[in-house]
């Protein structure tokens, strides 16, 4: 019972990707490229769902899959044709299907009335549309599917439950038809092992070519006193299963020449290797050998029943060397047979080269390498403190190690890489329910889906996009007729793209929508009092505002946004993870909303610094800019309290060491640097620290895992001379500072901005 | 480096003994993972004063905590002579500053006496009991509840 679970989850993992391979293909019909390979896909994928599910015994699932197929099948033959209409329906029915499937696997319910009238209306475009089910259509070019697609007919009225198999048969014929290859007999002559070569080594570059069954005849050996035990008695006979030429076989024997005899024949293919070797007809091509094909046949069949080892019965075959005309027209053969089975190698079936890896493993790796980045990093300190000179021995063989080092942490970096098509392949759903929840007619463009993240990023992007995604159709587009007076297509598009740029991955969510309503936005902010009245803002600063806390343009929380849930909880969730968002504005053109992240949360880039002979890191995706004030620049304010002045600005001077209790009194800021940084609430602070040591690539380790959260600081790294340095959570200072020593007014930083 | 494998299961129990400011304590072998020699730690913020701060354990972040401030007899004065016991408490590690280390005992349940009706709460509370040995008190440390009390709350 359990196995069956086991093979159970694993046919649900198969179900999400059968799932994301239907979506796709039915979108690449959306855009036009209905070509047989794209329609066979999509028909595969939920012929494939079905026959799993009828091994399971899912019968909601077996039935709606099923009516899904048949009329896939019709569009498949050309008998129901696919119109623009028609894949909407698929898309459509792509989405029940994918209910169906989490509801098998327990998770969410199917709306069955929804079910109902889809399959209904599935069946009545596949009466409409065509003559039913053509099983007797004309066989596809494509071997591989025609054997799945002969089966569904055939199978309507039947027990889905030996569905599965076909997937079975589907393979078998790759295996069947792989090319038998090669008969090698080997005798070696006595001066082969004079000559220091060895037999076993030439089996051995055999194996190297295929898949090997070695037997050897010892009928040669003399009685053990006659025996001269440098010479050599074996014949040695290789069943050579290979797809390689007769040449590259004797490649092997290139340095043996005239030291063996050899005879090379091939074994014929288009059957089960050992059955073929059994049944092997004399070469008829080969007339002047026929005598020694005989025997050559005898001796395949002796080595076929008694296989690797055993002693071969038969007499040894006389030693045939090949005339090259002979061999040439032999090798011709086998080649032309070798070559088309190739094609099923090249293109796997999904999943076949992927290892499924315990997620902790890899951890545990990763924790690894970047315990021997450290550790490489503390001997170069070491080594550099003995001040031992850059053309040492010594010193080259650091930097090597330190390049090895670099490169491991790459390659372990990018074991846990994924495209972000896992989190784009669930939007096109997102972005059809949104647009009929809107009234709105939505086409969505992605890009770059094959960009790559670490897992750790990917599990966090969904969230960020979703809201991008609905915000756009809700917000950004306008409403089909709205469309239309000013000229725009009726369908909105909205582009989903990802990109790597400077060493972070970029997600951008473009609408081709009415842009933001500039004097709309302020007033808002204006009425809610997060901004002053007589406040003048940049075109840039009013589209920020919507990340403020409590803002929302919605005149009226619709189903769709105003679920509790504001840009100013995605922007905190972005940087959160040390990411940013931005957005940008063409008012009837629509918005861009630009989703910058760090590439992995395993390592962040970050400002050491120095704060009362404490060394801390800033993560750089906070800081703006580096200074250092000068006197005129710095203001106090209240009793304790100071500012800095930046470009006809006033931002306040916050300083670390008193902050984060490291030491009691607050230094001249003049006499250190400060680092301009901004808060999660757009809010910007001045910090003050000593020293600046230079900005470095650090491996984040949690602080929580054996004690607990610190306030003011994020997590922990280890630095080069092996101390453990803080990271500082930049937020989180600021607002400790508030507490202790409250801003004039709460709003003030946010507006003093800039 | 001490070697847990050969404690034994079962009535003995085998202990590992240091001092903390003129007094012996010990904890059990068994959740002691190595003994280190004192190195500088990195001081958290906003942090009772009994956590000395943290230092790289082989590329972990290991808090120290202070036995001497957390058992209330004065913050203790690390020099190289300090020792470092690792020990794991549920699922953390965590790094004990301590005097030094005396020996190993291998007791059995019954030489441990209940701790003393002393007026401290503090050291009731993170004393178990109290071993005499050879005219020697060593008082067994509870190590669950040395951790700070927020983090108690909430395991």
């Amino acid at each position: 019972m359990d196995e069956l679970e086991a093979i159970k989850v694993t046919f649900f993992q198969e179900c999400e990707e059968l799932l994301a391979d239907l979506e796709g293909g039915l979108l690449a019909m959306q855009d036009g490229s209905s070509d047989g390979e794209t329609v066979n896909a999509v028909f595969r994928a939920v012929h494939s769902i079905k026959g799993g599910a009828g091994a399971f015994g899912l019968d909601p699932l077996v039935r709606f899959a099923h009516v899904f197929e048949t009329l896939l099948d019709g569009v498949r033959s050309g008998e129901v044709a696919a119109a623009p209409d028609l894949v909407a329906l698929l898309l459509r029915a792509s989405d029940v299907l994918a209910d169906h499937v989490s509801a098998a696997r327990g998770m969410g319910d199917v709306d069955e009335a929804l079910s109902a009238s889809m399959a209904a209306e599935l069946e009545a475009w596949q009466s409409g549309g065509a003559a039913p089910a053509p099983a007797a259509s004309a066989p596809s070019d494509d071997d591989d599917f025609d054997l799945a697609s002969s089966v569904p007919a055939e199978l309507d009225d039947m027990d889905f439950g030996f569905t599965p198999m076909t997937v079975v048969v589907d393979e078998a014929p790759a295996e069947a038809d792989a090319p038998s290859g090669w008969l090698v007999v080997i005798q070696p002559k006595s001066d082969l092992y004079r000559k220091a070569n060895e037999s076993l080594l030439l089996i051995r570059e055999l194996e190297r070519l295929g898949s090997i069954e070695t037997s050897f005849n010892d009928d040669a050996m003399p009685d053990l006193a006659d025996m001269d035990p440098e010479a050599s008695y074996l014949t040695f006979t290789v069943k050579l299963t290979t797809d390689k030429s007769e040449a590259d076989v004797r490649e092997v024997f290139e340095f043996v020449d005239g030291d063996c005899d050899l005879t090379i024949t091939p074994l014929s293919g288009g059957e089960a290797p050992i059955a073929a070797a059994a049944m092997v007809e004399p070469e008829p091509d080969v007339e002047a050998e026929s005598d020694s094909s005989v025997d050559i046949a005898a001796l395949i069949s002796a080595a076929t029943s008694a296989p690797v080892a055993a002693p071969v019965a038969t007499a040894p075959p006389p030693p045939v060397a090949m005339t090259p005309a002979a061999a040439a027209a032999v090798a011709a053969k086998p080649t032309a047979m070798a070559a088309p089975p190739k094609a099923p190698v090249e293109t796997p079936g999904p999943g076949s080269s992927v290892i499924r890896v315990d997620p902790e493993r890899i951890d545990r790796l990763i924790d690894l390498v970047s315990e021997l980045v450290i550790n490489q990093a503390m001997i170069a300190q070491r080594v550099a403190e003995h001040g031992i000179p850059q053309s040492s021995n010594l010193a080259i063989g650091l930097d090597e190690l330190e390049q090895l080092t670099r490169e491991i942490q790459d390659s372990v970096m990018a074991i846990r890489a994924q495209p972000v098509k896992s989190v784009f392949q669930r939007m096109p759903r997102l972005v059809r329910e949104v647009a009929s929840m809107v009234g709105k007619q939505v086409r969505l463009v992605m890009e770059g889906e094959g960009t790559e993240v670490d897992k750790t990023v990917i599990e966090r992007l969904s969230d960020p996009i979703t809201h991008m995604l609905r915000n756009a159709i809700d917000h950004g587009l306008e409403m089909p007729d709205e469309r239309r007076e000013v000229g725009k297509p009726v369908e909105g598009v909205i582009k989903l793209h990802a990109l790597h740029r400077g060493g972070r991955i970029v997600i951008e969510v473009t609408d081709d929508g009415r842009g933001i309503n500039r004097p709309k936005v302020q007033q808002i902010a204006v009425d809610k009092g997060l901004i002053a009245p007589d406040l003048t803002l940049t075109d840039e600063e009013i589209d920020n505002l919507i990340f403020l806390p409590g803002f929302s343009t919605a005149d009226k929380v619709s189903d769709v946004s105003g679920r509790g849930v504001g840009m100013d909880v995605v922007r905190r969730s972005v940087q959160a993870l040390g990411g940013r968002i931005s957005i940008s504005s063409r008012p009837g053109q629509g918005s861009t909303f630009t989703l910058s992240l760090p590439l992995t949360l395993a390592v962040l880039d970050g400002m050491v610094v120095e704060v009362a002979d404490q060394t801390l890191v800033v993560p750089l995706a906070a800081i703006v800019e580096s200074l250092r004030p000068k006197p005129e620049e710095v203001r106090a304010l209240g009793p304790t309290g100071a500012v800095l002045a930046v470009r006809d600005s006033f931002v306040p001077l916050v300083d670390i060491g008193s902050t984060m209790g490291y030491r009691a009194n607050a230094p001249d800021p003049t006499e250190g640097v400060v680092l301009l940084v901004e808060s999660e609430d757009g809010s910007k602070a001045a910090l003050v620290a000593d020293n600046i040591q230079g900005q470095r690539q650090v491996v984040i380790k949690s602080l929580e895992a054996n004690y607990q959260q610190v306030e003011g600081v994020a997590a922990a790294t280890i630095l080069g001379d092996g101390r453990v340095a803080l990271i500082l959570d930049v937020d989180a200072v600021i607002n400790l500072r508030r507490r202790e020593a409250p801003a004039p007014k709460p709003t003030e930083p946010m507006i003093a901005a800039e | 480096m001490i070697d847990h494998t050969t404690a034994t299961v079962g009535e003995r129990r085998e202990l590992i003994s240091f001092r903390v400011n003129q007094q012996e304590y010990c904890v059990d072998i068994m959740a002691v993972r190595e003994i280190r020699g004192w190195s500088p730690a990195t001081s958290l913020p906003q942090s009772p004063n009994y956590m000395r701060g943290v230092i790289n354990l082989r590329g972990a972040v290991l808090p120290i905590m202070d036995l001497s401030s957390r058992l209330g007899l004065g913050s203790a004065e690390p020099t190289v002579r300090h020792v470092i016991i690792v020990v794991k408490v549920q699922e953390r590690m965590m790094g004990l500053l301590v005097d030094a280390v005396s020996d190993i005992l291998s007791i059995t349940d019954d030489l441990v006496q209940p701790t003393p009706d002393v007026a401290c709460d503090r050291v009731r509370s993170f004393v178990r009991g109290i071993i005499s040995l050879e005219g020697r008190m060593i008082s067994e440390i509870s190590l669950d509840r040395l951790l700070p009390e927020r983090e108690a709350l909430a395991a």
